[in-house]
């Protein structure tokens, strides 16, 4: 415990020590404020983003927007997933189009969404989902597929029928694929909703980023990537932890 | 009683087995030796029904439910502590989950496992994961028990000891057991009956040994008796026999 607190220590002094350096730099005038404004800057930016609540809005959108193609991605990835592995004919049909789809950047499809599901939250939760659901897919579907047979046999040797397998050694697998691959879902989500709305809307942080672009205000931007940073780290603590809680058998 | 008659079994285009036939009678403990590939595992399989043989029949007056198998592998879900996975085999026979909790931890008990019970699979060490798999098959009390080189990958003193507690809750529970080992001495310690099979591919039973040693028995102790000797000498020899001038 002593060993992790020094290294977090150690950590933050350092991350500390940069934005110091980087606020005496803007001070001395090593820095053009209109590339790259001072962290009290920054800094001031984001409270008054907060303190004038203009950003709840964007906050809300691309939250909405993250979440509920992480929730559908992570549905629709693992009920895929699970069909391609137990069923080869649908394994067969699927495997190709997800290969497809995987080796595309997938925000590509931003524009063609915008099209199809219009500038509102629908085109963003669309891409946050493409995003999530390719990644789950393939783990859930490899997470099936290299399940441990010694393990399935054992259970069916005890007399456990296919409802036995699924819950004590198919599910807690794929779970644990799963949870490994959880923080990636997450960035990817927040990739699709904010790329999703740097395309083409009316809110959210991505539109908010946009609009900074097109007004040259780099302290807008910076203070926006820090939120966007701040926010997804949270999350990572959350997954994180669920992570430890629920393969607390792996130590 | 269990009854495996003229039992032929193939991989795609290689005969493996041919026209074996043992019997496990009731309350007996049966040792299937024989030089490495020859089938003794492929046997066992056939017998558990995970190997379909091409011809032959495996009979018996067990229920599915009443036979316990070991393998070399514990094959214990690395998600479940100790006792729920001894209690898995018992709820899979239909116990509810607290009498299998209670009956998990009496069973561990048992086995030398007191306060072991909440560990993970990870944390436990070799000899005492073989102890929870050991404990989950016969905490379902089984009529019947087929075991393949269960021990195989213990270290001598530990495989010593559990083999010990397994001898004397078998003799205990009057359970008959079918043993697949390459251990000469531990089949004869252990066994009534010891069948040995031929040199592959087409293997057949070469020899049916009776070993009348007394029991109670401990599995160590009992290599010291007089006829212990001539028999592992006998078994010795008709095995070189087989395996012939081939090179170990």
């Amino acid at each position: 415990m002593n060993k992790r607190l020094a290294a977090g220590l150690r950590q933050a002094l350092g991350l500390a020590g940069l934005v110091a350096l980087w606020q005496w730099a803007a001070q001395a005038g090593h820095l053009n404020p209109l590339y790259m404004p001072a962290p009290s800057a920054v800094a001031a930016t984001l409270v008054q983003l907060f303190v004038q609540g203009t950003i709840w809005p964007h906050l809300y959108a691309t939250f909405a927007a993250a979440l509920g193609g992480l929730a559908i991605g992570l549905g629709l990835g693992a009920a895929l997933g699970a069909a391609a592995a137990l069923t080869p004919l649908i394994g067969d049909l699927l495997e190709p189009v997800m290969i497809g789809l995987n080796a595309v950047p997938r925000v590509v499809l931003a524009p063609l969404f915008v099209i199809w599901f219009g500038i509102g939250l629908g085109s963003k939760v669309a891409l946050a989902v493409m995003l999530v659901a390719v990644l789950i897919f393939f783990t859930v579907f490899t997470g099936i597929r290299e399940v441990d047979k010694k393990l399935v046999e054992r259970v069916a040797t005890l007399g456990g029928g296919w409802r036995d397998l699924l819950r004590e050694v198919y599910l807690p697998s794929v779970v644990a694929w799963v949870l490994g691959n959880l923080k990636v879902a997450v960035g990817f989500a927040f990739t699709g909703a904010v790329v999703g709305e740097f395309v083409a809307s009316t809110r959210g942080l991505g539109y908010l980023l946009s609009f900074a672009q097109s007004n040259y205000n780099a302290a807008l931007m910076i203070a926006l990537i820090a939120l966007i940073m701040g926010f997804v780290l949270l999350i990572f603590a959350l997954t994180g932890w669920l992570e430890r809680r629920l393969l607390r058998w792996r130590g | 009683m269990l009854r495996v008659k003229d039992l032929a079994l193939s991989y795609g285009a290689t005969p493996v087995l041919e026209g074996v036939s043992l019997e496990v009678p009731g309350g007996k403990f049966v040792s299937l030796v024989g030089p490495s590939g020859s089938g003794k595992s492929s046997l066992l399989r056939a017998v558990i029904g995970l190997q379909k043989p091409s011809a032959g029949e495996v009979s018996g007056d067990f229920a599915a439910s009443e036979i316990g198998i070991l393998f070399q592998d514990d094959a214990l879900l690395p998600w479940r502590n100790a006792e729920e996975n001894v209690a898995l085999g018992l709820r899979l026979k239909g116990v509810d989950r607290g009498s299998a909790l209670a009956s998990a931890r009496q069973w561990l008990t048992r086995l030398g496992l007191y306060g072991l019970s909440e560990r993970w699979p990870r944390q436990l060490s070799g000899g005492q994961r073989k102890r929870v798999a050991l404990a989950q098959v016969l905490a379902r009390e089984p009529g019947l028990l087929l075991m393949d080189e269960p021990f195989a990958s213990l270290d001598a003193i530990v495989r010593a000891r559990v083999t010990g507690d397994l001898a004397r809750l078998v003799e205990q529970r009057g359970i008959s057991v079918l043993l697949v080992t390459h251990d000469l001495e531990e089949a004869l310690a252990l066994s009534d009956t010891v069948y040995l099979l031929s040199q592959g591919p087409r293997a057949q039973i070469a020899g049916r040994y009776e070993v009348t040693l007394p029991r109670p028995r401990d599995p160590m102790t009992v290599r010291t008796h007089p006829d212990f000797a001539p028999l592992l000498t006998r078994l010795w020899q008709d095995l070189s026999r087989e395996v012939g001038g081939r090179a170990a």
